[in-house]
């Protein structure tokens, strides 16, 4: 039997633009019997560059999975490093939930001791910071070096690449040589593209958050866990229906904007 | 004169909110500080899981989001998760104080090491989380719970004579067992037994709530607010979004209310 596995994509968009993020699929080698869906959320912030933009983002995966079990999915993915809605997520579903910023920290760590984030721009830096404090590894993060080029949370690295991908290099390598990175994660699953080329070029590993969680789920289904309890408990009052309202008040302001 | 804005975090009634005002009678303040306490419109009933602290973020975000506009010159948050401080901080340039980080650092200002009094063990658990990431696992005690399960709106009203010697005993096994020099009262829906606990504690009790009010008037005095580095401004506000959000939600609450008559 097929198990369906739910991918939470961020930020609403066309068809065509999720198709980039459906594209992380090919990157990456997974059991025939498990159904990868994507799913866009219905409201979100424009980017992910502030507090301001981290609740807003919270509540609108919460949204965008909180029926996932009742609608027969098996597992949900978060396609965002900044996990956000995880542990949301996980206090109201039984089934596994990823995301890729915790994980690929820990996955980074045992391929090496020291591991580095290749990020866009400076304004994503506050995103792995949380998650760093939260697993208390500072002394494992060798560093987070910035490119300095505004993504596009739609197109992603389109058309960019001659550009980009030489600046990617050129920092990663610098976090290999200068600051003692080990491993290297990409900081956003949006730079997926990236990911073949600089796993050629570089002398250490690239860990490709997105498919990560892929295998992550697969593993979970496989070796039938899911989260803990004690670490997510389900909440005593839920209020799902008035997220679902929220979140569509939130929709309505920004099809009339 | 400060116009200063107090969050509840609780879509409380009169009476709820004013359980919550009586704080500002455990401190002295500055007879030009004019505290406004408002509840959220809408938001969760427990607090506990993901789930709650979620929406909870959310609700003190919209509460406050417009404080600057209408006049306020500093904000405090009512409640010891520091829900919704973050996201206030990136939209708003006047001070926004809440006591969950803060009365760690302060209590560290009084002694070497701190313990946590929590509600109930449900509660724990976000202490827990939330010292490892405030990086003060080296000078907290212990947190400890005094297994009474919690109730937003009547606080501790009625149940002083059970639950305060409980709480007392839970707090000495913290100096005594642990080796805490200061108690932190784990939220502030405790501050009714503040008094009563530092008459008979051996170490500093610091009631939280109060503690806000006073960070705040030393903030407006010292004339500081937030780092824009720590706090970044969003890029594309979606404050209309946030505040259509949050009626949407208080509109179902009360046709709810209305429904169970």
């Amino acid at each position: 039997m097929t198990a369906k596995v739910l991918v939470i994509v961020p930020f609403p968009m066309s068809d065509a633009e999720r198709a980039h993020r459906e594209a992380q699929l090919q990157a990456v080698r997974l059991a025939p019997d498990i159904d990868f869906q994507f799913r866009s959320v219905r409201a979100a912030p424009a980017n992910y560059a502030s507090e301001h933009d981290s609740v807003l983002a919270d509540m609108s995966i919460l949204d965008a999975g909180k029926d996932a079990q009742r609608e027969g999915f098996s597992a949900v993915c978060i396609d965002t490093m900044s996990d956000s809605g995880l542990a949301a997520l996980r206090s109201v579903l039984d089934i596994p939930v990823f995301g890729p910023g915790r994980a690929s920290m820990l996955l980074a760590l045992t391929l090496g001791d020291r591991f580095s984030i290749l990020i866009m721009w400076d304004r994503w830096r506050h995103l792995y910071q949380k998650t760093i404090a939260e697993l208390g590894f500072d002394w494992r993060c060798a560093s987070i070096r910035s490119i300095g080029v505004a993504p596009n949370n739609r197109t992603l690295l389109a058309g960019k690449e001659d550009e980009v991908l030489p600046k990617l290099r050129a920092a990663a390598e610098r976090c290999i040589e200068e600051d003692g990175a080990e491993v290297i994660l990409l900081g956003s699953t949006t730079m997926h593209e990236a990911h073949a080329y600089l796993a050629q070029h570089l002398p250490v590993p690239v860990v490709n958050p997105g498919p990560l969680t892929y295998k992550l789920a697969e593993m979970a289904l496989g070796l039938g866990v899911s989260h803990s309890r004690g670490a997510f408990p389900a909440p005593i009052v839920p209020r799902l229906a008035m997220v679902d309202t929220m979140v569509s008040a939130a929709r309505d302001v920004e099809r009339r904007s | 004169m400060p116009k200063i804005l107090v969050i509840v975090p609780f879509a409380l009634d009169e009476s709820g909110v004013a359980r919550r005002r009586e704080q500002l009678q455990a401190v002295k303040l500055s007879p030009d500080s004019n505290f406004h306490f408002r509840p959220v419109k809408a938001g969760p009933t427990s607090f506990m899981s993901a789930h709650d602290w979620t929406l909870m973020d959310l609700a003190i975000f919209e509460a406050g989001a417009s404080a600057q506009e209408e006049g306020f010159d500093a904000v405090c948050i009512d409640t010891m998760s520091d829900s919704g401080m973050a996201a206030l901080r990136s939209v708003l340039d006047v001070p926004v104080v809440s006591p969950g980080k803060a009365s760690m650092l302060f209590a560290l200002t009084l002694g070497s090491k701190f313990s946590v009094l929590a509600q109930w063990q449900p509660a724990v658990a976000r202490y827990r989380k939330a010292i490892p990431e405030y990086r003060l696992e080296r000078h907290c005690a212990s947190v400890r719970s005094f297994d009474t399960p919690p109730d937003f709106d009547s606080l501790l009203d009625g149940k002083q004579e059970k639950v305060f010697p409980k709480m007392l005993d839970i707090c000495m096994k913290c100096v005594e067992e642990d080796g805490a020099d200061v108690i932190c009262l784990g939220s502030t829906t405790m501050h009714q037994a503040a008094e009563w606990l530092a008459k008979r504690l051996p170490v500093p009790l610091v009631n939280p709530g109060p503690l806000t009010y006073k960070l705040v008037e030393s903030m407006l005095a010292l004339g500081l607010t937030h780092s824009r580095g720590g706090y970044p401004k969003p890029l594309t506000p979606k404050l209309p979004m946030l505040h259509a959000m949050l009626d949407a939600a208080a509109q179902l609450e009360s046709k709810k209310q209305k429904r169970l008559g």
